[in-house]
């Protein structure tokens, strides 16, 4: 598959989702929609990784660099932000790490637990 | 002439990579956890435009045209997915209970902390949904009548967070499973924690994918509860 077959792919199914997202009648991004429906391809064998595999490589290895736009716009929100800055900074410091530590030690704890029967018979 | 530049998207474009180069060079030469490409790359540019009087519409011309392919990075992330279908079929019920214990949390904890510091409903409405990915959060804010311009900004902060510090958090809580540790990147700090995720491990990038596509879904039926 020659690279610009492989973007054509990538880009032809987000442009897909975006319209299959207007359909929705509830509000659904169109990118977790896309993320769905190329794995459904994946999963049915629809898509070769092949097919694609080139240019999804590039995109999560360079994946952050995406955000860079978004964290300097963050200078445009800068007044609407600084009247709430400190409960603002008070939930973002401390809910990150609780939804992490709630998160993992569920799937550690759950884990553990199907493993501990695997190994008993 | 430096106007003409200015008012092209390739202003926005070139500085961005520029100083995403050079925040992988700072990163290298340094060690530091702070120096983060996506931290430096950010200060480096809000430096720039200010200390030449630069409007952020110029560079976003160019940065919108980044911003665009958010989607298709996404979208990506299935083929991580898809490598690690085997250990995710093996252990689906655990990842989905510790997102659906994650959604719980970050909305209960938000709502929690907010009335407990009095905030306005606006802005609770706006921070309620900072765990997931941008595109999920504004929509919920919008119909919670909240701001997007705050819940946007909450959404790149709990990024930034899980980004920098995931793995101090696994040190901290001691998480030592590959499975745990990427499904609490992806639920506490959407697409920006996976882009971390990623560099962590294949799995811990793969169940970070699938943990931001659950709590995303998750967290918006939720929101219709609220």
């Amino acid at each position: 598959m020659p690279i610009l077959g492989e973007i054509a792919i990538i880009l032809g199914l987000c442009l897909l989702c975006e319209g299959l997202a207007a359909l929705l009648p509830f509000p659904f991004p169109a990118s977790v929609l896309s993320l769905l429906l190329l794995l459904a391809l994946l999963l049915t064998g629809v898509l070769k990784e092949r097919h694609i595999g080139r240019v999804c490589d590039f995109f999560t290895r360079n994946m952050a660099i995406f955000f860079v736009p978004a964290c300097v716009g963050l200078i445009e929100h800068w007044e609407t932000l600084s009247r709430v800055l400190l409960p603002f900074l008070i939930i973002s410091l401390l809910t990150t790490p609780l939804v992490y530590a709630v998160t993992a030690w569920t799937v550690q704890l759950l884990l553990g637990r199907g493993r501990d029967k695997e190994e008993k018979p | 002439m430096i106007e003409t530049m200015l008012s092209s998207p390739l202003f926005g474009l070139a500085i961005s990579c520029l100083a995403w180069w050079a925040g992988l060079w700072i990163q290298k030469k340094t060690g530091l956890l702070l120096c983060n490409p996506l931290v430096v790359a950010t200060a480096l540019i809000i430096l720039f435009l200010t200390v030449f009087h630069i409007p952020h519409a110029d560079y976003d011309r160019g940065g919108a045209l980044i911003s665009l392919f958010l989607g298709p990075a996404t979208a990506v992330l299935a083929l991580n997915i898809y490598r690690q279908r085997q250990l995710l079929k093996a252990h689906f019920l655990p990842v989905l209970a510790g997102c659906l214990a994650g959604c719980l949390t970050s909305v209960g904890s938000v709502l929690l902390l907010c009335r407990l510091m009095a905030v306005e409903p606006e802005i609770a409405a706006s921070l309620l949904p900072k765990s997931v990915t941008t595109a999920i959060a504004v929509a919920i804010a919008d119909s919670g009548g909240g701001i997007r311009s705050i819940a946007a900004t909450a959404v790149i902060a709990a990024g930034l967070t899980g980004a920098l510090f995931s793995p101090l958090f696994a040190r901290l809580f001691r998480v030592t499973d590959p499975i745990a540790q990427g499904v609490g990147i992806g639920a506490s700090s959407h697409a920006l924690g996976t882009s971390r995720a990623l560099e962590i491990g294949p799995l811990q990038g793969a169940m970070s994918s699938v943990s931001l596509c659950v709590c995303g879904i998750l967290t918006s039926v939720l929101a219709l509860f609220l």
